[in-house]
């Protein structure tokens, strides 16, 4: 199935300019586990694309090798002309994850991690943390460049929170908000990294229908108005493939299908992978 | 819940810049939304207890001094007991910004403390005598030893507290809530030890016949006798010093509101939030564009140094030092401090520094000397003080876990009431694979045990 990795659907034939994430060979290892398995990925700026696959079948540690969470075993990405992962040596490099959100990718997670006993906004102005250029010394100081810079966070805060609608609770802790706010809580925080990339973990976990289509909705709003590139791990079908310009599928940390939804959709190999041996055939 | 949270404005008073430094009363990050007759109420609550504590030992000496010993039915805190309220306070609001800011547990504070008397005792005293520097001091020039005015010795105090604080909190960097205070628990013990044992250092180096190094009989610290006598601060011709009355306590209350205004000007910025994310959760934060190196580091040095300069203040104060106040126990008891008074709250870390210094300097010493005259033979009460400071921290946990007066992130962590708040506000849906088209959910469960821990937490 190695073989078969390559250049399949869209990956490799995207000209340089158009290619916000290059990802090359990626293989993680956990000990004898092999979670990744020399997966090449492009996504193209501007897009919309979904990683899926049954579970285990390496989405989120792929997310987090883009995220420098995991140092990769072996390979190479590249994010907007930056190495994120990288050969130094013989020795396999990766950017830290405070390093790369600075570069401009930001991220939600698949359990909700958002810092529970600070308020809505100062979830959002943390952020923002890494585009402060305040020192310590200005803070005890109170610095006029400093209370400019948190009236500007407080702004921009207020600004992400009034996107995903979270504007009258801005005050409120984010653990005493309702799920779904969540949810939209830790969008919003990712957007105030302003990433050009978002990563999204399972968005619509735990949703209802209509909470579904509202985030479904959303992120179509945040390509168009924010013009975010955004991968999207997701399971829902129907998200999936109503929302994605291109789905990669994975299974046991191989990508085994890739291009279009309907391509995908029509795909033996992922029809065998989510149903099983011989439902392709029936 | 917010009214006006479109127009939320960064706390700035009419007062100019100075005004916005200390702008101490104006509570919690503006935007917590704290109405502003509470602010007001605590604004009002704030400058009677600071009018209290101004008058305080003018009225101690003019008034309460001569009645203190015997005639209330407690003990009025005496200049000694306020100032060494100020020397805890100061290092309670240090240790918050490390345990409750940072939520970074730190046993071994009192290494800091050490540190900076030492730096007093070696920069303001007799000790080097073999040298004469006197640099604007009341000292007669060619007096033997080193001799700097406070107002080089703090921020030297300050500087290697926190030089310090980083080197001890780099290599703790990777480790987490018990590991890392059994680090800093050794730290505690190495530092004061070696303060104990550096009265005569002997070390020879050499390669070939070329020596490198040779240190012949160097006392470096005085060994168990400590560095005796230390200059005072001295200002204006001003001492003080134990023996100069009341100026003491002013100067250390001087010190604490510093400590005050730039602890609370930390938490009130983007490394407060900084700070909150790494408490909240690391690997967010770090995720979210927090260094949490850096970070962390700065909670380690900025906290450790506030411990400096109570301990520079302690051994000018006391005109001596030795390695003996800088045991563990002074560690806990700054911790006890902290958490009895409330946890990242600033306010409740002074009031449990006030309270217990209180009871371990006045209440206690009052109380021996009344249980000696009745029954001579019954162990001192001020031998029990750690017995008493752990009932009241059973009691605390029991009754009020988040402390007399505490933060409100605390308060919802610890309290019930916060839990049945957090739980209703989740919701009916919690589950999160309603929609499951894995057959390989099995697979997961089974890889996900093989992850080391920290790996899989994402």
């Amino acid at each position: 199935m190695t073989g078969s990795t390559m250049a399949v659907g869209l990956t490799g034939a995207i000209p340089d300019d158009q290619v916000l994430v290059r990802a090359r060979g990626v293989t993680k290892r956990f000990g004898g586990l092999l979670a990744v398995n020399n997966v090449d990925f492009d996504i193209p700026r501007t897009s919309i694309v979904s990683l899926i696959g049954p579970n285990g079948a390496g989405k989120t540690t792929f997310f987090n090798m883009i995220t420098g969470a995991y140092v990769p075993t072996e390979g190479e990405i590249t994010f907007d002309g930056h190495p994120i992962v990288y050969l130094k040596g013989s020795k396999v490099k990766s950017r830290k994850p405070h390093e790369v959100t600075a570069l401009g990718i930001g991220r939600t997670f698949q359990n909700i991690r958002l810092f529970g006993t600070m308020s809505a906004l100062d979830n959002v102005r943390a952020g923002i943390h890494v585009h402060l250029r305040s020192h310590w010394w200005d803070a005890i100081l109170r610095t006029p460049s400093m209370l400019n810079e948190e009236q500007a966070t407080i702004d921009e805060g207020m600004r992400l929170l009034e996107l995903v609608g979270l504007e009258e609770r801005a005050e409120t802790w984010a653990r005493n908000l309702p799920y779904g706010d969540q949810r939209r809580l830790e969008i919003a925080r990712a957007l105030g990294t302003r990433p050009k990339l978002l990563l999204l973990d399972e968005p619509t976990a735990g949703m209802n229908a209509s909470e579904t289509r509202e985030m479904t909705d959303f992120i179509r709003r945040l390509r168009a108005e924010l013009g975010l590139t955004v991968l999207l791990i997701e399971h829902d079908m129907r998200v999936v493939m109503g929302i994605s310009d291109r789905i990669t599928v994975l299974d046991h940390g191989e990508v085994i299908a890739e291009g279009s939804p309907a391509e995908v959709r029509a795909n033996p190999k992922v029809v065998e992978a989510y149903l099983g041996r011989g439902a392709a055939e029936a | 819940m917010s009214t006006n949270v479109g127009s939320k404005q960064v706390g700035r008073g009419p007062a100019g810049w100075v005004g916005h430094i200390v702008d101490v009363a104006s509570g919690a990050p503006a935007h917590y939304g704290q109405l502003l007759a509470a602010n007001r109420g605590k604004t009002i609550l704030l400058t009677a207890l600071a009018a209290l504590a101004l008058i305080y030992p003018v009225l101690y000496q003019q008034v309460l001094a001569p009645f203190s010993r015997n005639t209330f039915p407690l003990p009025v805190p005496d200049e000694t007991t306020v100032t060494f309220m100020t020397i805890f306070a100061i290092m309670a609001i240090g240790l918050n910004i490390v345990a409750g800011f940072a939520g970074l547990l730190d046993l071994g504070y009192v290494a800091f403390y050490a540190l900076g008397a030492y730096t007093a005792a070696f920069f303001a005293s007799p000790h080097f005598g073999s040298v004469s520097i006197v640099l604007f001091s009341n000292v007669a020039a060619g007096f033997p030893g080193i001799h700097l005015p406070f107002w080089v010795i703090l921020p030297l105090a300050v500087i290697i507290a926190a030089t310090f604080g980083a080197l001890l909190g780099a290599p703790t960097l990777r480790l987490r809530g018990d590991y890392l205070a059994i680090v800093t628990l050794g730290f505690g013990e190495i530092v004061p030890i070696f303060f104990k044992n550096l009265a005569a250092i002997t070390f020879t180096f050499s390669i070939g016949g070329a020596t490198i190094i040779s240190l012949q009989n160097v006392n470096l610290t005085g060994g168990p006798l400590g560095i005796n006598p230390i200059d005072p601060f001295i200002i204006f011709g001003i001492g003080f010093g134990a023996t100069s009355g009341i100026a003491a306590v002013y100067f250390g209350m001087l010190l604490t509101v510093v400590a005050i205004v730039v602890a609370r000007n930390l938490e009130r910025s983007r490394m407060g939030r900084a700070w909150g994310a790494i408490r909240e959760d690391e690997t967010a934060a770090e995720m979210m564009g927090v260094n949490t190196v850096r970070t962390k580091l700065l909670a380690f040095a900025l906290g450790a140094s506030f411990a400096g300069v109570a301990g520079a203040f302690q051994a000018s104060y006391l005109g001596a030092t030795t390695s003996d106040f800088f045991q563990f126990s002074t560690s806990i008891l700054v911790l006890i401090m902290v958490i009895l008074g409330g946890i990242g709250n600033i306010w409740g870390v002074l009031a449990g520094a006030l309270a217990l210094t209180y009871i371990d300097k006045s209440l206690l010493p009052w109380l021996g000397t009344r249980v000696q005259a009745v029954a001579p033979d019954f162990p001192n009460p001020t031998q029990f003080n750690f017995l008493i400071f752990g009932i009241l921290l059973v009691a605390m946990m029991r009754f009020r876990p988040e402390g007399f007066l505490p933060s409100r992130q605390r308060a919802a962590e610890l309290s019930v009431h916060g839990l049945q708040d957090a739980e209703e506000a989740m919701g009916v849906e919690v589950e999160t694979d309603n929609i499951s088209v894995a057959p390989h959910g099995q697979a997961e469960t089974d890889r996900s045990a093989e992850l080391p821990s920290e790996e899989r937490d994402l």
